[in-house]
């Protein structure tokens, strides 16, 4: 009852002076206990307001009750034997949070590896790069020299096609046995696979009409 | 404004050791005793005189908008881009080079990458993807990039062919101007 007392006196201070004035009928209904859903949220309404003032008797009581409130730690109630994953259970005594990097020791350590770690990539990735190079030189060389003996091949067929050409030429003008001469000679010439072979491709043509 | 993490001092200067052949003339001491360092605010990384860090930690990190020389932001995944603001510093300790000639100075500040036209010259045994500083034939820095192929590949290049890929240049001034330094 001393609560409800004290909000009544704190919150309706006027109107408990005039109450006391004479207003029968209200004090007659706070104290029956007839209308009590009445009196309830008139009362419950006050409380709140209250707890934002201070020096208030009540207030403290409230408080206390609210202390009164232990957490399942502070009750010393052994933990349920349950497994803890590695990664959850933080290590004790150590900083919480991120840890800086400030000092001008930590930071040289830090610029130090990491540049001898760039200079080496970039060491190796230029050492690869010559390697490759070399290799590409290496190939474009062979490839240039092969060019070069195929055109050789090609031309040393060439002038000799020419020279029994003119061989051929001679015999036939000279002897009968000229015609055997030619047919080696187209025979040589199919071989190779040159350019006089394709004298002797067949050809399609319509009829005129 | 706080100072940089282990991972996150890391990877500002593995990006930085990419474009620079000397780190430890960053934070080599200054003629009056002090030192720069390096400080993270809303993300971005800024490179500041230590003197000057202290003083601004009267200002709320809410308020403070910019101090020193903002090298770039820590994206949300940990890494770490670069910014044109950082380029005096880069060019600085520039490891390769690449000059430019005046007819292609312009398209590398609007936006386009560097063809071997517009090359002037640049630095010897350079490899492909690495970091190199952006000249004008006046040796005036204007951006920074990252080469598309090695020197010895670039002498065999058409004039068309892309040498460097832009990551960075000037013109970023005006076109980024109101993300560059917020947002």
């Amino acid at each position: 009852m001393a609560p409800t007392r004290t909000v009544k006196n704190k919150h309706a201070a006027p109107k408990g002076g005039g109450s006391s004035g004479g207003k029968g009928p209200r004090k007659s209904s706070d104290g029956g206990g007839i209308s009590k859903g009445k009196s309830g949220p008139k009362a419950k309404v006050p409380a709140t307001q209250i707890k934002g003032r201070p020096n208030l008797a009540g207030l403290d009581k409230n408080k206390k009750k609210k202390q009164r409130v232990y957490t399942e730690k502070e009750l010393g109630i052994p933990e349920l034997n349950m497994i803890t994953p590695v990664g959850v259970t933080k290590p004790k005594g150590k900083k919480k949070g991120k840890v800086f990097v400030d000092d001008k020791e930590s930071m040289t350590t830090i610029l130090a590896l990491v540049q001898a770690d760039k200079d080496g990539q970039i060491e190796s990735k230029m050492m690869r790069a010559r390697q490759m190079e070399e290799i590409r030189e290496a190939r474009r060389a062979e490839a240039d020299k092969k060019e070069a003996e195929r055109s050789a091949k090609l031309e040393d067929t060439k002038e000799s096609l020419r020279r029994k050409r003119k061989r051929a030429t001679t015999t036939t003008k000279g002897g009968p046995g000229g015609a055997d001469d030619e047919v080696e000679n187209i025979k040589a010439v199919a071989a190779t696979g040159t350019k006089a072979a394709k004298a002797k491709k067949k050809r399609v043509s319509f009829a005129a009409e | 404004m706080r100072p940089l993490t282990d991972e996150e001092m890391k990877t500002v200067l593995d990006k930085l050791a990419n474009y620079m052949s000397d780190l430890k003339s960053l934070i080599a001491p200054l003629e009056d005793g002090d030192r720069y360092v390096f400080r993270l605010n809303h993300s971005r990384v800024y490179y500041v005189k230590l003197s000057i860090a202290n003083l601004a930690t009267s200002i709320s990190r809410d308020a403070l908008l910019s101090l020193g020389t903002c090298l770039g932001k820590v994206t949300k995944t940990g890494k770490f881009r670069l910014h044109i603001t950082a380029l005096p510093i880069i060019a600085a300790g520039a490891r390769h080079k690449i000059w430019v000639k005046d007819n292609g100075a312009q398209p590398f500040l609007y936006g386009s990458n560097v063809v071997k036209a517009h090359v002037g010259r640049w630095s010897e045994d350079c490899p492909e993807h690495q970091g190199c500083v952006v000249y004008s034939m006046a040796d005036v820095p204007l951006g920074f990039g990252v080469t598309a192929r090695s020197t010895a590949e670039v002498r065999r290049l058409d004039p068309t062919g892309v040498v460097c890929f832009r990551q960075s240049d000037c013109g970023e001034y005006l076109r980024d101007e109101d993300t560059l330094f917020a947002g």
